[in-house]
């Protein structure tokens, strides 16, 4: 084998990397373990037993569950499709990153005006930036969709 | 870019539906091409000028300025 057919060996294994989707049955499947997990969550508040584990388990099961959603392949993924998601990827992280930036800034600002006594910056945790940036995908992605 | 896709679909008397399969696209991005709110890939315009039998040039054309 030569350098050329190694090379291009390699691009095809990145592209299939790059490419893979879910079958469509996919979303179903994290569109309900997602909903679940959320009544779950919201569930757990109203009670006063402490679920910190329980609770940071379904975070965790939620992200897994959003992100089955965002990797499923639609009915028919045609190149239309795949141009709206790469849209929809790409403001996602761009908003991600604004987000992870710009929200601490607003906490501590807000916090000093409220509570000043109480006011410290603070990053952003790891579930709320992946939370935000599949949230972001999903609701750009389907607007663009729509509009097609 | 504009196309007379439509037309040339009335032509050969095809659905939105029916095209769509036999290119192996949505009707959604049939739809989105007649109404120029998508521009296909180089690979899309030429599986419809084979469908056709045209070239691309007679159904999809440059506009002014472009």
């Amino acid at each position: 084998m030569n350098l050329k057919s190694v090379s291009e060996c390699e691009d095809r294994r990145i592209q299939k990397i790059i490419n893979y989707k879910l079958p469509n049955h996919y979303k179903k499947i994290g569109w309900i373990g997602f909903t679940l997990s959320f009544v779950i969550l919201i569930s757990a508040k109203f009670f006063d037993d402490d679920f910190s584990i329980l609770i940071e388990t379904i975070k965790r099961l939620l992200l897994v569950f959003l992100l089955i959603v965002v990797m499923s392949k639609e009915k028919v993924e045609d190149e239309m499709i795949k141009s709206i998601r790469s849209q929809a990827f790409s403001f996602a992280f761009i908003g991600a990153v604004a987000y992870t930036l710009l929200q601490p800034l607003v906490n501590l600002i807000v916090a000093s005006i409220v509570k000043p006594e109480k006011a410290i910056f603070e990053d952003l945790g790891d579930f709320q930036v992946l939370w935000f940036m599949m949230i972001v995908y999903l609701v750009v992605f389907m607007k663009l969709k729509k509009r097609a | 870019m504009k196309n007379t896709l439509k037309v040339e679909r009335a032509i050969n008397n095809f659905t939105q539906e029916e095209l769509a399969k036999r290119i192996g696209v949505s009707r959604q991005t049939i739809n989105s091409i007649e109404t120029n709110r998508y521009v296909p890939s180089t690979l899309l315009a030429l599986k419809l000028s084979k469908l056709f039998n045209k070239p691309v040039n007679d159904f999809f054309s440059l506009e002014e300025g472009e």
